[in-house]
C-alpha cells in the first residue's frame, strides 16, 4: 500500500506509522455545542518520508476560559517532535480583558505574523478603544532556546462610529540581544458605504529606515458580482532581520496592483478572475489566474474546479492548469481527485511540463473515525517521474 | 426543417441537463416546503409548528411530522413519506445546527415581533426559498449589539463558535482570492477572526517553524482550488518566490532554503556546484549580475548564504575590501558601525 519509486536514487526509504492515542473528558456543559474536542492523526507519507502522529485538543467548557494544544511526533526522517500551539485564553466576562498565554501566533495591526512564546493582554472600551500589549520569545524549533532573543510592542486602536477602525502599532524584537526589527505601523478598516470595504495597513521600519510592507484591499459587492482592487508594496531587505547581512543592500520594493471579480454566475457555479501587475527589480511584470467552481449538488458535497494561472515575471513565467473534483460515492465514502500541470517557459533541462496528479478515497464515520488515503504521482524539475502514497486514520471526540 | 427542429430539441435538452448541473432548478424528488401556499390558504405558522411560539431555549424542534401533514391532506397522494419530497434536508439540518450551536428564545420575540414568523424568517414568503434561516443580518436589524460587537463577546448568542464551523453568510463573507486577501482583512481585526478561528488555524501556515505537516498536506483528500503550496508546489515554489519576492518569509525564517534542500539532498550544499549563472560575479566594474539580482530579492541570497556564509560576501564588500560598497543608493541605518550587527562585520577593524 505504502510505496515510493523515483527515478533517481537516494538513501533507504523507510516509515513509520504511529499508533493512536488520548482520551481524556471533562464536566458536561451548559450549552449544546460540544466544547471538549478532541483529535488524533496518524499520517505516513512516503514522500518525506514522514509517519506522523499529531494530537491536537480545544476545551471551551466554560466562556471565560479556553485552551487548545496540538503537538506532534514523528519521523520526518528522522526522529522529531514538537509544540505548534498550546496556549491558553482568560476572558473577562463581557470582554474587556482578555489574556492569551503560551504558545501562539502573534499578529495584530501592521506587526506581520510570529510565532512566540510569550503573552498578550487585550483591554476593550464599550467605546470602541482597545490596547494591546505583547511579549515573549520567537519560538525556535525542536524546543532549541536562543538566549536574548525576546519580542515586545503593542497596539492601540480605537472604533469611530460603526464604520471605520484605526490602530497604530510597535515592535521590537531583537536576536541575541541585538536589534533584528523594529517598526512602528498603522492598520485601518474602512467601510465607507454597505457596499465598500476598505482595509490596509503598512509598517515602517525604523533601523533601515523606510516602508517595509504595506498594503490595501477595497472590496465591492454588486448582486452577484464581487469587485476587489488590491496594491501592495514591499521591501524584501527590511522583512529580513536586520541583522543580516542581506538587509543593508537597498532593496528594489516589490509593488503590486492588481484586481478580482468574483462571479456567482450560476447557483451552483463560481468565476473568479484576478489579474495583477507587478514592479519587481525595475521590471514589470504581470500574474493572473481564472478559476470556476461548480457545486454537484446544492450542499457543495461533491465540486469540480478548473483554474488557468499565468505568471509573467521577469525570472518567474509560467503557465499553469489546475483540475480538482471530490464527489461522495456511497454513504460515508468519498473519491477526491487533483491534477497540475505547469509549464515553464525557460525549463532549461528540467522537463518541459510538471505534470502532478492525485488521486484519494476517505471514508467518515459517524462515530468520529476517519481514514483516507491517495496516490499522487509527478514529474518535478528533479524527479523525472515519481510516486507517493499517503494514508491518514484519524479519531474525533467531542464531549458535550 | 427535421433538422432544425433535432438541433432545437437537442438546444433545449442540452440546457435543461446544464440547468439542473448549475443549480438553475433542483434535479432530485425534494423541493422547498410551500409555505408560501400554506400561509395564502390561511394556514397559520403555528398550526403545524405546534408549540414554537411558547418555546424557550433548549427546546426541542418544533417540525412537524406526517401525521400533522395528515390533519389536514387526509388522502395523501403517496404513501411514502410528507418530508421526503415537500421540504429539503439541508434546511432540516440548518434547523438542527442552529438549535445545538445557539442560544435562541422564540418565545421572548413573540411580543417584538407581534408573532409575525415572517419578521425574521423572511424567506419563508419567496417562492424559492434557499434558507429558511434568518441570516444574522435579520437580527441586527433589530439587536444592534454594538457593545457586544466592540467587546467581541458572542457568547450572548452563540454557544461556541469555533465548535459552529459554519461560514458566514450574511457578514465578513470570506470571498474572492481570500488567501490574498485576508491578511490585509485580519490586520484591523484581528481579535474578530479569533472569535470564530482556533489558534492552529494560523498556527497550521504561519507557524512554519514547527508545524508538522502544511493543512493541505494533512488533508490531502480535500481539494479545493485555493490553499497553501497546494499541488506540485514543490515543484514550482522557486518560481513562486521568484515572482513575489519577500513573500516567503511571511512565514519562514531565512536559514528555511538551506534546511530543505541540505535534509533532501537538493543544491544549496557545500559539495554542490554553483546555482549561479555565468557572469555572477565578475572582477570587473560593476561585479557581475549577483549585486542587482541580491537587491531585488535579498531574502533568496539570504536562504543560503545567510548567517555564517555571509562572510563569503564579507570576504570582497569589506570597507577597503575590492568589492567596494554593497550599499545602493539612498541608504541609510541608525545602527551603530562598529558595535551593531551586521555592520561591524564590514566596518569594524578587524571583522568580528
Amino acid at each position: 500500500m505504502l510505496c515510493k519509486t523515483t527515478a533517481t536514487r537516494g538513501p533507504p526509504r523507510t516509515w513509520l506509522i504511529g499508533a493512536l492515542l488520548t482520551e481524556a473528558l471533562i464536566a458536561p456543559t451548559p450549552g449544546h455545542a460540544d466544547p471538549l474536542r478532541l483529535r488524533a492523526d496518524a499520517i505516513a507519507d512516503t514522500s518525506s518520508p514522514a509517519g506522523l502522529v499529531i494530537l491536537q485538543g480545544e476545551d471551551r467548557v466554560k466562556p471565560w476560559i479556553d485552551a487548545e494544544a496540538l503537538v506532534w511526533a514523528g519521523a520526518k526522517p528522522s526522529l522529531a517532535g514538537d509544540v505548534l500551539v498550546l496556549a491558553i485564553r482568560l476572558k473577562a466576562p463581557r470582554g474587556w480583558a482578555e489574556v492569551r498565554g503560551g504558545r501562539f501566533i502573534l499578529a495584530t495591526g501592521a506587526i506581520r505574523p510570529v510565532q512566540i512564546d510569550g503573552a498578550v493582554l487585550t483591554l476593550r472600551a464599550p467605546w470602541g478603544s482597545a490596547i494591546e500589549s505583547f511579549g515573549g520569545a520567537p519560538v525556535v524549533p525542536m524546543f532549541a532556546a536562543r538566549p536574548y532573543d525576546w519580542l515586545a510592542g503593542g497596539r492601540v486602536s480605537q472604533k469611530l462610529g460603526t464604520r471605520v477602525i484605526v490602530g497604530a502599532s510597535y515592535v521590537q524584537r531583537r536576536e541575541g540581544g541585538e536589534i533584528s526589527d523594529h517598526e512602528i505601523g498603522a492598520d485601518a478598516a474602512l467601510a465607507p458605504a454597505r457596499w465598500l470595504d476598505i482595509a490596509g495597513s503598512g509598517a515602517y521600519d525604523l533601523t533601515n529606515p523606510g516602508i517595509a510592507d504595506a498594503r490595501v484591499s477595497a472590496a465591492s459587492r454588486v448582486g452577484a458580482l464581487r469587485f476587489e482592487l488590491f496594491a501592495s508594496d514591499r521591501s524584501p531587505g527590511r522583512l529580513l532581520p536586520a541583522t543580516s547581512l542581506f538587509s543593508v543592500l537597498g532593496d528594489f520594493p516589490s509593488q503590486m496592483v492588481g484586481g478580482t471579480v468574483k462571479w456567482i454566475a450560476a447557483p451552483r457555479l463560481d468565476v473568479l478572475a484576478s489579474g495583477a501587475g507587478q514592479d519587481v527589480g525595475a521590471s514589470l511584470g504581470w500574474n493572473g489566474f481564472l478559476r470556476t467552481t461548480l457545486r454537484l449538488d446544492d450542499r457543495a458535497d461533491g465540486t469540480l474546479g478548473l483554474e488557468l494561472r499565468r505568471v509573467d515575471v521577469s525570472t518567474a513565467e509560467w503557465t499553469g492548469f489546475r483540475g480538482v473534483t471530490s464527489q461522495p460515492l456511497w454513504r460515508a465514502l468519498r473519491v477526491s481527485s487533483e491534477i497540475e500541470v505547469v509549464v515553464p517557459d525557460h525549463p532549461e533541462g528540467r522537463g518541459i511540463a510538471w505534470p502532478w496528479g492525485l488521486l484519494a478515497i476517505a471514508w467518515k464515520s459517524r462515530t468520529g473515525w476517519e481514514t483516507a488515503g491517495a496516490i499522487e504521482a509527478a514529474a518535478t524539475p528533479l524527479h523525472r517521474y515519481e510516486t507517493n502514497a499517503l494514508v491518514r486514520l484519524s479519531r474525533s471526540w467531542e464531549k458535550p | 426543417m427535421r433538422v432544425a427542429l433535432s438541433f432545437l430539441i437537442l438546444v433545449a435538452l442540452g440546457l435543461a441537463a446544464c440547468a439542473g448541473v448549475l443549480g438553475l432548478r433542483p434535479r432530485d424528488a425534494s423541493h422547498p416546503f410551500e409555505h408560501r401556499a400554506h400561509a395564502t390558504h390561511g394556514v397559520n405558522c403555528v398550526e403545524c409548528h405546534a408549540g414554537v411560539a411558547g418555546s424557550g431555549p433548549s427546546e426541542k424542534l418544533h417540525l412537524p411530522s406526517d401525521d400533522t401533514c395528515r390533519k389536514c391532506h387526509q388522502k395523501p397522494h403517496d404513501q411514502r413519506a410528507c418530508l421526503g419530497c415537500h421540504g429539503e434536508a439541508s434546511v432540516r439540518d440548518d434547523a438542527l445546527l442552529a438549535e445545538k450551536h445557539l442560544r435562541f428564545d422564540h418565545r421572548t420575540h413573540q411580543g417584538p415581533t407581534g408573532g409575525d414568523c415572517v419578521h425574521c424568517h423572511e424567506a419563508v414568503a419567496s417562492e424559492h426559498p434557499v434558507a429558511l434561516l434568518p441570516k444574522m443580518a435579520s437580527c441586527f436589524g433589530c439587536h444592534q449589539h454594538r457593545d457586544q460587537w466592540a467587546m467581541r463577546d458572542c457568547n450572548g448568542c452563540h454557544v461556541d463558535l469555533a465548535a459552529e464551523d459554519t461560514p458566514p453568510t450574511s457578514h465578513l463573507v470570506h470571498d474572492g482570492d481570500w488567501l490574498r486577501e485576508h491578511g490585509t482583512r485580519a490586520a484591523s481585526a484581528r481579535d474578530l477572526c479569533a472569535s470564530c478561528h482556533s489558534e492552529r488555524s494560523c498556527a497550521g501556515c504561519h507557524g512554519a517553524g514547527t508545524v508538522p505537516m502544511l493543512p493541505a498536506r494533512l488533508a490531502f483528500d480535500q481539494v479545493p482550488l485555493s490553499g497553501l503550496h497546494r499541488a506540485g508546489f514543490a515543484a514550482r515554489h522557486s518560481m513562486e518566490a521568484r515572482a513575489d519576492p519577500g513573500l516567503c518569509t511571511t512565514c519562514h525564517t531565512e536559514s528555511s532554503c538551506q534546511g530543505c534542500h541540505d535534509r533532501n539532498h537538493v543544491g544549496g550544499t557545500s559539495a554542490a556546484r554553483s546555482p549561479h549563472p555565468v557572469g555572477w560575479i565578475t572582477t570587473g566594474a560593476g561585479g557581475g549580475d549577483h549585486g542587482l539580482q541580491a537587491r531585488i530579492d535579498p531574502t533568496s541570497c539570504a536562504g543560503c548564504h545567510g548567517g555564517a556564509g555571509e562572510m563569503l560576501c564579507v570576504g570582497c564588500h569589506r570597507v577597503g575590501g575590492p568589492g567596494g560598497t554593497p550599499h545602493g543608493p539612498g541608504f541609510r541605518s541608525d545602527r551603530s558601525k562598529t558595535h551593531d550587527l551586521p555592520c561591524r562585520l564590514c566596518h569594524a577593524a578587524g571583522g568580528l
